[in-house]
């Protein structure tokens, strides 16, 4: 069954037509192209399919295309802001956070979401925050770090 | 070369903004014009033959352009043993096992084929573990053995189902037994474990209507192997096939070989030119693609009272699963060094790899030096306990220093091992004093590369100073696109931005062997180094009469060609390139680098004088605590000293170690592919098969070590795979001194923990 979803992606206004049972991360991939969002399970189970729905971190593979009319949108295609990178971004590049890169589309949605929420969190906030994002790659240390750098950015910047 | 200016540099990875703004592309993510999708009907049986398959009813579903079974596909394939069908021919071996495929418009109506394709099978005996498999009385796996294509060093066994046979044999154990002090035997076992690489696995491949020429888009960490390997399977020329490799998102050995690939392929020569995508889900990527091998290790020593190793005998099961994939060479090179790096006058070692009706097990990060590790390494604590010896004074008493002869007879050069023994153990605080409960572990390694092997590369700088890479090691995560250019960089004296890495492609990079066994940026880097020289001796050519000097009296240094004491009489390197060539003109420079071996490693004694490049070495140190009601190990710091030889990018370095600590982690700790007896897994899931999460993770404490391998690029050996390979042993080792109880089997869950600690009591 067909329906007409009216949303907003990554600040535009887009009206498709969309099968109500179709995943949202199958969507985003396939039906728009932004291959920005990763599958690695569709069940919900590894965060790197993570986008914003109207501003919450969900996973995208738990999500019906049919649940998306009127809502907003944010996947990491649209994080970055213009031609300048995030700090977010920033720091996992200078730190050494990314690796193979599959699990950081949806890492970088989890941190944004955290920094949006608290600008100065612990090591602790920080690991469980992203407790639901799997990395093979890693272990996790350089990506701990880039957030405490990122998150540091953030304070300053907002104070200058 | 004199001073080094960006080798040694902790820079920045020059390829990862693609990947944070979400640009990159990778296997996964790639979609073809026109393409169709490709579904699998899998084995739902471990061991049966294959009475008949109906394929009518899916055949008529609308929008299904191909369904397919073995018998329209009679190709076989397998890295040292050609036994492994593109689809089931006449008998599935496991559960998972792909018997039918179709090709559709979309995955549902593909899906909805795939469900409408019905099998009888006809069950046989199924074993699910090696020793069972190679009982006398055990039935066939693969009945045609014998006649299977075949590389030379695969020796059979008179036992049931055993694909390969590795026999080491130095001295006289029995001997060495008879004058030791004191003789102790054991048995580990390793379980079955997955890669689980974040990215599934998927393959896309189409046939070309009117030239017949085959192409296959997939993230394969060896796309020249993969290519020759399909030359042989499909009996085409070279010049019919043709790989072009996406981005991969990890591997850690699970996306070399032939996966979905055959898939693949056997539906796009039954499309009509349509290219096919094949995507594995999470759940078929743990069952039917790759495990690593599991292993029952018998490992027997005589030792002196003070501590010196006289005899060592070791038997290792591995189990293959259901087709040979890389266990040859896993048996070979896993066994090999399994007794440990120590001096041992009396070695003998048999390994077996073992057929079962298990998930195909292969190369996985470590190559078996993680399963020897986990036996051997325990074993030394458990000698040194029994001598009133203390764990670090056995090791440094037996362990390997330059010069020494390895049990299988090389002389042993660039040997970091005793370094990283004292650093890892300085570091862990391994002489302060700890509370009852806490309990402080430590465990060595020493780990070869694939050899012989080789690798070829061209450096290519254009009139704008513009400087190329075309090299076939294939960026998996680790790093190589940034090591390479930092090597390219150094002998161009061309700052970093200056150089790009050409993406992968069997038509236009030359060849290398695989990314593969931690020897890229030893054998790459030094193919690469080459090519870059190459470039840099055509260009002092050029510029010498342009500057009116001779080519020694030229330096190179940020891009330009400059007189020595002179440095402001300089040319840019491109203004050189386009006075001499043109506009348009571009330098080409050409670089290779082969290992040979010494000796072939001789097939009745296991031995040879250089049967490996180099030497990798390492030592990890834990320190756990135990909460003894729930049996839960608690980790709090674990350190590993790793021997790199030079450390190109030492912040580069840092991260494949602690990477590599967090997966030997999870394999000491959580993870097991768990089969049961009717062959089916219970945790293919990222729900029930437990990697590491950010919380799970102790304070980690990296530390490089540089014994320079006077062969290796600036003195590089290798890194990517020993991080795992000594950290189950190490935090075994914890668990046992903080417990007063030994742990033979992985994982260390509570569960396992709880009942130890309930027997000792």
């Amino acid at each position: 069954m067909k329906k007409k979803v009216e949303f907003l992606l990554n600040g535009k206004k887009t009206t498709l037509e969309v099968p109500s049972h179709r995943l949202l991360l199958d969507l985003l991939r396939d039906g728009i192209g932004l291959t920005g969002t990763k599958e690695g399970c569709g069940t919900g189970d590894c965060g790197a399919c993570t986008v914003f729905l109207n501003g919450k971190p969900v996973n995208s593979c738990l999500i019906l295309s049919g649940e998306i009319d009127g809502a907003e949108l944010v996947t990491i295609e649209g994080l970055r802001c213009g031609p300048e990178l995030h700090p977010v971004q920033k720091a996992f590049i200078e730190d050494g956070g990314v690796q193979c890169g599959y699990c950081t589309s949806g890492m970088l949605m989890m941190v944004k979401s955290l920094l949006d929420e608290n600008l100065n969190p612990t090591e602790e906030e920080i690991r469980f925050a992203l407790s639901g994002n799997l990395c093979r790659c890693t272990g996790y240390a350089k990506i701990v770090l880039a957030v405490k750098d990122a998150a540091k950015e953030l304070r300053e910047g907002s104070k200058g | 070369m004199s001073e080094l200016s960006i080798v040694g540099q902790s820079v920045g990875r020059i390829d990862v903004e693609e990947k944070v703004t979400g640009g990159a592309m990778y296997g996964y993510d790639l979609v073809l014009p026109n393409m169709l999708h490709g579904k699998v009907l899998f084995s739902s049986r471990p061991h049966a033959k294959i009475r008949r398959i109906d394929t009518g009813e899916a055949k008529r579903v609308p929008g299904v352009v191909a369904v397919i079974t073995g018998e329209d596909v009679p190709w076989t394939h397998g890295e040292s043993i050609k036994d492994q069908p593109f689809l089931a021919q006449g008998k599935v071996r496991h559960v998972g096992e792909p018997v039918a495929a179709v090709a559709a418009v979309d995955e549902d109506t593909a899906q909805t084929a795939v469900s409408l394709i019905r099998v009888e099978y006809e069950d046989l005996p199924a074993y699910f573990s090696p020793e069972e498999a190679c009982k006398p009385d055990a039935v066939a796996i693969h009945e045609d053995f014998n006649s299977y294509r075949k590389a030379d060093f695969v020796v059979g066994a008179p036992l049931p189902n055993v694909c390969e046979h590795f026999k080491l044999r130095t001295g006289d154990v029995e001997q060495g037994f008879r004058s030791a002090d004191l003789v102790l035997e054991e048995r580990y076992t390793v379980p079955v474990i997955q890669h689980a690489a974040i990215e599934p696995h998927s393959a896309h491949a189409q046939v070309d209507p009117v030239t017949g020429r085959l192409t296959i888009w997939v993230a394969n960490d060896a796309p020249f192997r993969a290519l020759i390997e399909l030359t042989e399977a499909l009996e085409l020329p070279k010049e019919k096939i043709r790989l072009i490799n996406p981005l991969q998102g990890g591997g850690f050995g699970s996306k070399g070989g032939l996966k979905v690939e055959p898939i693949a392929i056997a539906l796009a020569f039954h499309t009509n030119g349509r290219p096919v995508r094949v995507k594995f889900n999470r759940q078929e990527t743990f069952v039917s693609t790759l495990t690593r091998h599991e292993a029952v290790v018998y490992i027997k020593s005589g030792v002196m009272n003070n501590g010196q190793l006289v005899a060592r005998q070791m038997t290792i099961f591995w189990g293959a699963g259901a087709y040979g994939e890389k266990s040859a060479t896993v048996c070979i090179r896993g066994s090999l060094p399994a007794p440990g790096p120590y001096r041992i006058p009396n070695v003998k070692v048999d390994g077996y790899a073992v057929y079962t009706n298990k998930p195909v097990a292969g190369a996985f990060r470590g190559y078996g030096i993680p399963q020897g590790a986990w036996a051997c390494e325990q074993h030394m604590d458990e000698l040194a306990q029994r001598l009133g010896m203390d764990p670090l004074e056995i090791r440094l008493r037996n362990v390997y220093v330059e010069g020494d002869v390895s049990y299988w007879g090389e002389r042993l050069h660039s040997v970091g091992l005793k370094e990283t023994l004292l650093t890892a153990a300085d570091a862990i605080g391994w002489d302060k004093p700890r509370s009852n409960t806490v309990g402080l572990g430590l465990a060595c390694i020493s780990k070869p590369t694939r050899s012989p092997s080789t690798s070829t590369a061209a450096v290519l700088i254009n009139g704008k100073g513009e400087v190329t890479i075309r090299a076939g090691t294939v960026e998996i995560g680790q790093g190589c696109n940034t090591i390479l250019s930092q090597v390219a960089a150094e002998e161009l004296k061309v700052p970093l931005e200056k150089i790009h890495m050409a993406p992968l492609d069997t038509d236009v990079i030359p060849f290398d062997a695989s990314t593969t066994s931690s020897r890229s940026t030893y054998h790459m880097g030094n193919a690469v180094k080459q090519a870059a020289i190459h470039v840099r001796e055509q260009l002092a050519e050029m510029a010498a009469p342009m500057l009116e000097v001779n080519e020694q009296d030229l330096f190179f240094s940020d891009g330009n060609v400059s007189i020595k004491d002179q440095p402001h009489m300089s040319l840019p390197m491109g203004d050189v390139i386009r006075r001499r060539l043109g506009t348009d003109g571009v330098l080409k420079g050409e670089g290779s680098y082969t290992f040979t071996l010494g000796k072939d490693l001789d097939l009745e004694t296991g031995h040879s004088d250089h049967a490996s490049a180099f030497y990798m070495y390492a030592t990890q140190a834990a320190e756990v605590a135990i909460d003894e009601e729930t049996g839960k190990v608690r980790l709090l710091r674990m350190v590993a000293a790793h021997d790199v030889g030079k450390a190109i990018n030492p912040l580069n370095c840092v991260a494949q170690i602690e990477g590599g600590l967090a997966m030997g982690i999870g394999s000491a700790l959580h993870e097991e592919l768990v089969i049961d007896n009717d062959g089916k897994s219970r945790n293919s899931s990222f729900l029930d098969y437990h990697l590491v999460t950010s919380l799970d993770l102790p304070e980690m404490i990296p530390i490089i070590v540089e014994h320079a391998e006077p062969e290796g690029p600036y003195g590089a050996k290798g890194l990517g795979e020993p991080g795992l390979a000594p950290t189950p042993a190490a935090i075994g080792n914890a668990v046992a001194r903080a417990l007063g109880v030994r742990i033979y089997d992985l994982p260390l869950t509570p569960e396992r923990v709880y009942w130890a600690i309930k027997q000792r009591k």
